[in-house]
């Protein structure tokens, strides 16, 4: 543990001194900024008032609450689209880096585990990430409550299912760097699973247009074992609006993947020569 | 029972497959090497001889197509084994994000080093490598002289049993060279066992006891320093003397050259040296000079690998 400890801290220590982590940390802050400026000038009492003028004499709680889930939905909404791109662009090359001639071999004739090397990349790179989710999410959430009142805490739950969508990409990303060591390689292929993401999701569509048995197999097999960041996505607004979730096999299915690419990439890492 | 080797190596081969299988590369190919515990060696091989593959499946950092290694008794692919390695590499990439004093704390605490031994070993290491006052100063303002003598110290860091060094005075200038060979020798003296990958052979001879020749994956010559330099026999610098003098000379001789007046003999062996000088001095030549010849390390290498093609 001590060892994995040592390379999180290491990992961490270089997204400070990329810029990574302050890069994020940066664009988490303007976003935080961006609400307290929404309220300074008084957005929410505007908001209230145009509801007034609607006809009704002081807006009900429940039309506060549904204001701020609005804004918090459009918060994760931008963590899931913007927020995710960007953290997996910033994450592309930490193992690449890694692998660097020179550099690699110097880690390996240290008394480790090669699965801890890159256990502590992945868990260190995560963790880069989960801070900026955890600043950016908790922010906002304090903001909107100490203004409104309302502190719903579904809204909490985007930080874990950002992280833990993130934690499945990043499966992706360290699965492509440790074949290709391609940071560009690593992004293109791990952007393209989170374009497919909303389009293998039309399931019950394509399933009517497909014309033949075997291209609709294809289109379930792919479905089933890529990672569904669209709908997490999903269920994740479904939190936040505080709507029933009863599906709960894009969250299964996509551990299922991460937890594959993981192994995939442990594996390959364990058998390359350097 | 536990032997009194730090290397030992039982037909280490290394094979590269291209993708398709096409194309076979033995880069390293049987090596049987057994390096004694203490000693300073030297390994030596033309560019593409397989050094740095046998380096790097020392460490594991490359699996072993067959054979097994064994560092100070332990099998190479267990990480314990590499406790008390210290390693420089060749081309080494520090990070660059590092301080001095950063990484040497960030690779001796890998390497299981306690906080309070790093805290009191990095100023002396430093201090030993010519770069006290750098310890906060950012990688990337490191020369690459300053680079390998930090690389250097890094792999001094938790005084390892075994150093293995892949070309440990590249880069380094004519001072730092002496430096760093003064620091060998001192470790040598404390007992570490030291091993030089390196293409320096001046420097190799300078300080290795002993030596391997590796060639085309294969060790081709081993033997200590003195041995393979020594024996080569006796050179004789004299005035010319007359024409039947000399036919007589070169019957004995395994060299003669001639040049403005003075001749310059090679024998084999003292003996024939000692005639030669009777000869001359009954002849009314003057002797110049008398030396006991050696070659050179480079001349060693020269003439096993030139041989092999």
């Amino acid at each position: 543990m001590r060892t994995i400890g040592l390379l999180i801290v290491d990992t961490f220590h270089e997204a400070l001194a990329r810029k990574i982590f302050w890069g994020l940390f940066a664009l988490s802050t303007a976003m935080i900024l961006f609400f307290l400026f929404l309220l300074k000038i008084d957005i929410v009492e505007g908001a209230m008032a145009t509801i007034s003028l609607l006809g009704q004499e002081s807006p009900k709680r429940w039309q506060i609450d549904k204001l701020v889930r609005h804004v918090q939905s459009g918060i994760a909404t931008f963590l899931y689209t913007w927020g995710m791109f960007l953290a997996v662009f910033a994450s592309s090359g930490l193992v690449p880096d890694m692998l660097e001639v020179g550099r690699i071999e110097l880690l390996l004739s240290k008394p480790v585990r090669r699965w801890q090397i890159l256990a502590g990349r992945y868990v260190g790179n995560t963790l880069v990430v989960g801070c900026n989710i955890a600043y950016l999410v908790l922010g906002v959430w304090m903001i909107l409550g100490w203004k409104t009142g309302l502190w719903p805490k579904a809204f909490l739950l985007t930080i874990l299912f950002t992280l833990f969508i993130f934690s499945v990409l990043l499966t992706v990303v360290t699965l492509v760097g440790v074949i290709f060591e391609s940071p560009a390689m690593a992004t293109m292929v791990t952007v393209a699973l989170m374009i497919m993401s909303p389009i293998l999701a039309q399931r019950s569509l394509m399933e009517r247009l497909l014309n033949s048995e075997w291209t609709r197999r294809i289109w379930r097999g792919l479905y089933w074992t890529l990672p569904k960041v669209y709908e997490v996505g999903r269920m994740t607004l479904d939190y936040v609006f505080d709507r029933t979730v009863s599906d709960y096999a894009p969250l299964w299915s996509s551990a299922a993947f991460g937890i594959a690419a993981l192994a995939a990439a442990l594996a390959i890492f364990m058998k390359r020569d350097f | 029972m536990p032997s009194d080797f730090a290397i030992e190596t039982r037909n280490l081969t290394k094979v590269y497959r291209s993708l398709l299988g096409r194309r076979v590369v033995r880069a390293v190919d049987g090596v049987s090497l057994s390096v004694e515990r203490g000693l300073s060696f030297g390994f030596l091989g033309p560019n593409g001889a397989g050094k740095t593959t046998f380096v790097k499946m020392l460490l594991s950092a490359t699996h072993p197509t067959a054979g097994s290694a064994l560092l100070l008794n332990r099998p190479a692919q267990d990480p314990n084994a590499r406790r008390s390695i210290g390693y420089l590499p060749e081309n080494h990439h520090f990070p660059t994000y590092f301080t001095g004093a950063g990484m040497l704390d960030f690779y001796a605490s890998l390497s299981g080093m306690d906080a309070r031994s790093r805290k009191r070993r990095i100023p002396e290491l430093l201090d030993w490598v010519g770069l006290t006052g750098w310890e906060n100063v950012r990688l990337s303002k490191y020369s690459k002289g300053m680079l390998q003598r930090l690389g250097l110290a890094q792999a001094l860091m938790h005084s390892p049993a075994l150093l293995i060094l892949d070309e440990p005075s590249d880069g380094v200038d004519p001072m730092g060279r002496i430096r760093i060979r003064e620091i060998l020798r001192s470790l040598e003296e404390q007992g570490t066992t030291i091993f030089i990958n390196s293409h320096l052979l001046a420097e190799v001879e300078s300080f290795c006891r002993e030596v391997a020749i590796l060639h085309r994956g294969r060790v081709v010559l081993r033997g200590s320093v003195q041995d393979l330099t020594a024996g080569r026999g006796y050179r004789l610098r004299a005035t010319a003397p007359p024409e039947r003098v000399l036919d007589e000379l070169r019957r004995s001789a395994s060299e003669t050259v001639i040049q403005d007046g003075w001749v310059t003999l090679q024998f084999p062996a003292r003996d024939a040296a000692n005639r030669a000088i009777d000869l001359l001095r009954r002849a009314g030549s003057e002797i110049e000079c008398v030396t006991a010849a050696s070659s050179t390390l480079e001349e060693v290498f020269v003439k096993t690998v030139g041989a092999l093609g």
